[in-house]
């Protein structure tokens, strides 16, 4: 084996850290509370350096180590897994983490806020109990008669593909955040609760659907929605969130999934 | 005394990763009250972040595949320093878990019959991870999650109360291990057994002390003490150095994995990682020449198992019984080295990767619908087209191969009664170098124990149960406090402001990143060594403004503690290990050397009080020692060829 004996400052490294950086100025608009300090709300311009292919969540990251370190979201992987740091950015949900500046018009200000319909904390951190209540009231887990098996349960390729599409779910809430008739109504489950249904609903192994579907059919289940589309359009995943309401209901109607 | 919240369980879970939940839930099924605290949002773990898949000999892409050849892979990619019976229970019990989590409602990608279906991954002889696309932690991790949802419903039909036998504490930091007041004064302040944890909340800034005479420790690695990783920013170290302050010694400290493909561009997202599975589905690597480097870079003790040229590897994807295997699947610590070079050499991308280049080898509706993932996470961050055009990579902190030193059947911590260590924040598992896929299938199965030989622990205490003193809440309080009334320099001296913790974390990155990093040089290491010291006495000044409430500055002042004292484990273990072994690369001692292979170093802290004030700076709070390992079983040895042993074992001990 060949074993590096270069220096570790090679020209080839300087020189690609060298030309990676194009700085240009923005303006971040953070929408700030924190109720120890007030009650009110606060609008807050940052002015900042940055390279507009990084990411909204690297200005908030300049903000908080740079120029105020109280300033609160959550974030955990920064790559669009983990979902923990959806917020409104110029009026849109996206992840922090994976949304660039060039691509949302650096030129003008940035606005972030939490994202809307729960209750704000601190910052752009809110209250996501509500929202997993919600999860938790569909349930989420299989169902099954009989015995266990003593290996893996056969499934076909196409049973699988069945309800992929609502398996890449990441629990951000992008999507019962922009939905207007969970804003008017808390109580109404919302698109990601439904999504997390239609997983299991319509999962070929699952001998549960009966009693999620009463669930949903629930005066604030899924007769609620609207069709406006914002979920599919927020969902950073790509899951066709509005399709997946349209199949349970359809599947309330015909009792066939 | 500190007033605080106080609970009550039977075992304290910390971590709500893979390892953790899994531990949580097996100690709730054998009938014991459980708690599980985590850093961020329940479901949110780094686990989730793991794309490949499980790795489990079930045989289902090729039948020849079982335990012991999943042992033999794992113990070549460890290069033999691994806790032999570690990687046997693993082996064993690996394909059990994956079942399980079937059973549990997990989606999985199919065979043609409906099996599971397993595809290749580096160092693993046949096609073994059980995977979901390129999302398979986060399967994982809803699948516990939703187990774990199932299981409280049960609870409340029972008895009415949701939370009865298992509760989970979100956005909580456990920053002590508690002891037990009796047995920790009779030992002298050392020792004693585990009486619950303390730690704060991190949206109202809220102590609570949880009483449990058993505690698993499941907080994953140390990643964020690099500058380049591809870790969630929960790693820091927690975990480890809660064993270490509660008395218990690390192992193997000095093996970082470096994964070899991270992402290099754009700068924001350096270091975010690149799936093996591209990899393995056909990607190969290519320096700036064009030229397909990795053939270049086959070590002897692989060059049996590895093709010699692009016509074998290429044929080895179709036909693998008749071809040998693509050196782009060497094990992880090869290929980031040999990527290393390249970039060194002058013959790097132009950011300072190779290129990883797929496009000309699947077509574009294949690779989206085998690495989905990739294809977005590259569209949406690098606006590049991966089905057209190669990736950009270079080498990642991935993953700490070194961790709590448990016994391998329990997952007990050592000298530590009623602490359990389980997943990443053990050691010995993976030895000096870790194989994809090794990952997950580790946390089901050393989770599953650790929460098993918890629950037995507690059970059999019945009313010997041990007590929390007030002191030491006080102190553990009191430590926490410490960065709101830092007054600067010296501590209490006024005039010279407060040290800006994210300036000192990002200086102590860029110092175990720069001096700790890949390939690693003595004085080098030394001079880490020194500015740790001095990073470590500035911390003590780090301050931070404002109230308890949810407040981030306050909490990486208090994860700073961890981070300096595992990064203190890292350098003072890689400067004593005189060769080069899988995670550790010594540009001054570049062999392997056999002498070495059956020593663990072992970090216990200096301070055998758990105390940390009253240790000179420049002396560093990590005392060192060397510990030999238990030799290999003799039917476990007997499943490789001598020939392949001697490169490893030294004749003594193979009696030659």
């Amino acid at each position: 084996m060949s074993t590096p004996t270069l220096d570790k400052h090679s020209a080839a490294l300087d020189a690609a850290e060298n030309t990676a950086f194009e700085q240009i100025t923005i303006t971040l608009r953070v929408r700030r509370f924190n109720p120890e300090v007030s009650d009110e709300v606060t609008w807050v311009d940052y002015q900042l350096e940055m390279d507009p292919k990084e990411r909204v969540l690297d200005a908030l990251h300049k903000v908080k180590w740079e120029i105020d370190g109280s300033l609160t979201f959550r974030r955990s992987c920064a790559h669009g897994i983990c979902g923990s740091d959806a917020m409104r950015i110029n009026g849109r949900n996206r992840l922090a983490c994976k949304t660039l500046l060039k691509d949302i018009n650096p030129e003008k200000p940035i606005t972030v806020e939490p994202i809307k319909g729960m209750t704000v904390l601190k910052d752009l951190v809110v209250d996501m109990d509500p929202f997993f209540q919600a999860f938790r009231d569909v349930m989420p887990f299989l169902i099954t008669k009989g015995n266990e098996p003593t290996r893996e349960r056969l499934q076909s390729a196409e049973d699988r593909a069945r309800f992929d599409d609502t398996t890449k779910c990441i629990l951000c809430a992008a999507c019962t955040s922009s939905c207007p008739v969970f804003w008017n109504d808390g109580q109404y489950f919302g698109p990601a609760a439904i999504v997390n249904a239609h997983r299991f609903i319509f999962d070929s192994r699952d001998e549960g659907a009966e009693q999620r579907l009463e669930v949903l059919n629930d005066k604030e289940g899924v007769w609620r929605c609207r069709t406006t589309f914002n979920c599919t359009d927020a969902c950073p995943r790509g899951i066709e969130v509005t399709k997946a309401i349209q199949e349970v209901k359809r599947a309330l109607i015909t009792r066939r999934f | 005394m500190t007033r605080v919240e106080r609970h009550t369980y039977d075992v304290v879970v910390v971590g709500a990763g893979g390892a953790g939940l899994r531990a949580a839930i097996e100690a709730r099924e054998q009938g014991l009250r459980t708690a599980v605290i985590c850093k961020s949002l329940f479901g949110k773990a780094h686990t989730v972040m793991a794309e490949g898949g499980i790795a489990a000999s079930m045989g289902n892409a090729n039948p020849h595949d079982n335990w012991q050849v999943h042992f033999r892979d794992t113990m070549r990619g460890g290069k033999f320093l691994n806790h032999w019976r570690m990687a046997e229970l693993h082996a064993k019990e690996a394909p059990d878990r994956v079942w399980e989590l079937e059973t549990w409602g997990a989606l999985f990608d199919r065979t043609k019959d409906g099996r599971i279906s397993q595809r290749n991954f580096g160092g693993h002889e046949y096609a073994r991870l059980a995977h979901v696309g390129d999302r398979t932690g986060l399967e994982l991790i809803r699948t516990l999650q939703q187990k774990i949802v199932s299981l409280q419903q049960e609870d409340h039909a029972r008895c009415g109360d949701y939370e009865d036998r298992l509760r989970v504490f979100q956005e909580c930091t456990v920053t002590r291990v508690l002891k037990d007041e009796e047995t920790f004064r009779a030992e002298g302040g050392r020792g004693g057994r585990v009486a619950g944890v303390f730690g704060y909340v991190r949206e109202s800034g809220r102590f609570f002390v949880i009483e449990a005479p058993a505690v698993v420790l499941a907080t994953g690695g140390i990643g964020k003490s690099f500058k380049v990783t591809s870790n969630s920013w929960e790693y820091t170290g927690d975990g480890h150095a809660l064993a270490l302050l509660a008395g218990a010694p690390l192992i193997n400290m000095e093996f970082v994995q470096f994964h070899p493909t991270g992402m290099v561009w754009p700068p924001s997202v350096k270091g975010i990682l690149v799936t093996e599975s591209v990899r393995g589905d056909g990607g190969v690597l290519r320096n700036s020449d064009g030229k397909r480097f990795m053939f270049d870079y086959i070590p002897d003790v692989f060059k049996e198992k590895y093709a010699q040229s692009e016509e074998e590897a290429d044929g080895w994807y179709a036909d693998p019984e008749n071809h040998r295997r693509p050196p782009e699947l060497l094990p992880r610590d090869e290929v980031a080295r040999a990527i290393n070079s390249e970039v060194k050499a002058g013959r790097g991308s132009p950011h300072g990767g190779v290129f990883l280049d797929v496009s000309t080898r699947l077509p574009a509706e294949e690779i989206k619908r085998r690495l989905p993932s990739m294809h977005h996470q590259f569209k949406e961050l690098a606006d590049v087209d991966i089905t057209a055009e190669p990736m950009e990579v270079g080498p990642t902190c991935h993953y700490v191969m070194g961790g709590v030193d448990v016994d391998p059947d329990s997952a007990a911590a050592t000298g530590v009664p009623g602490l359990f260590a389980a997943g990443e924040v053990a050691g010995g598992m993976h030895g000096s170098n870790r194989l994809g896929g090794n990952s997950l299938s580790d946390l089901l199965v050393f989770g599953r124990r650790a929460g098993l030989h918890a629950a037995e622990y507690a059970a059999e205490l019945d009313d010997d149960r041990p007590r929390v003193s007030a002191e030491q809440v006080d102190t553990a309080a009191a430590e926490a406090l410490r960065p709101f009334s830092v007054e600067g320099g010296e501590p209490g001296a006024p005039g010279v402001p407060a040290e800006n913790p994210y300036a000192l974390h990002q200086e102590l990155q860029q110092t175990m990143n720069d001096l700790v990093g890949i390939i690693r040089r003595a004085g080098e290491m030394s001079e880490a060594l020194h500015r740790l010291g001095s990073l470590r006495e500035r911390s003590r000044s780090a301050g931070v403004e404002g109230h308890r409430q949810f407040n981030p500055g306050w909490h990486l002042a208090i994860d700073l503690r961890n981070m300096l004292l595992v990064s203190e484990c890292v350098a003072r273990a890689a400067l004593e290990r005189t060769e080069s072994r899988g995670g550790h690369t010594r540009d001054d001692y570049p062999e392997m050397d056999r002498r070495w292979r059956k020593t663990n170093l072992v970090c216990e802290l200096a301070d055998r009080s758990g105390e940390l004030a009253a240790v000179d700076p420049s002396a560093g709070q990590i005392r060192l020692s060397r510990r030999d390992m238990p030799p290999i079983r003799g039917d476990l040895l007997a499943l490789f060829e001598k020939d392949e042993l001697l490169k490893y074992l030294t004749d003594e001990e193979l009696g030659t």
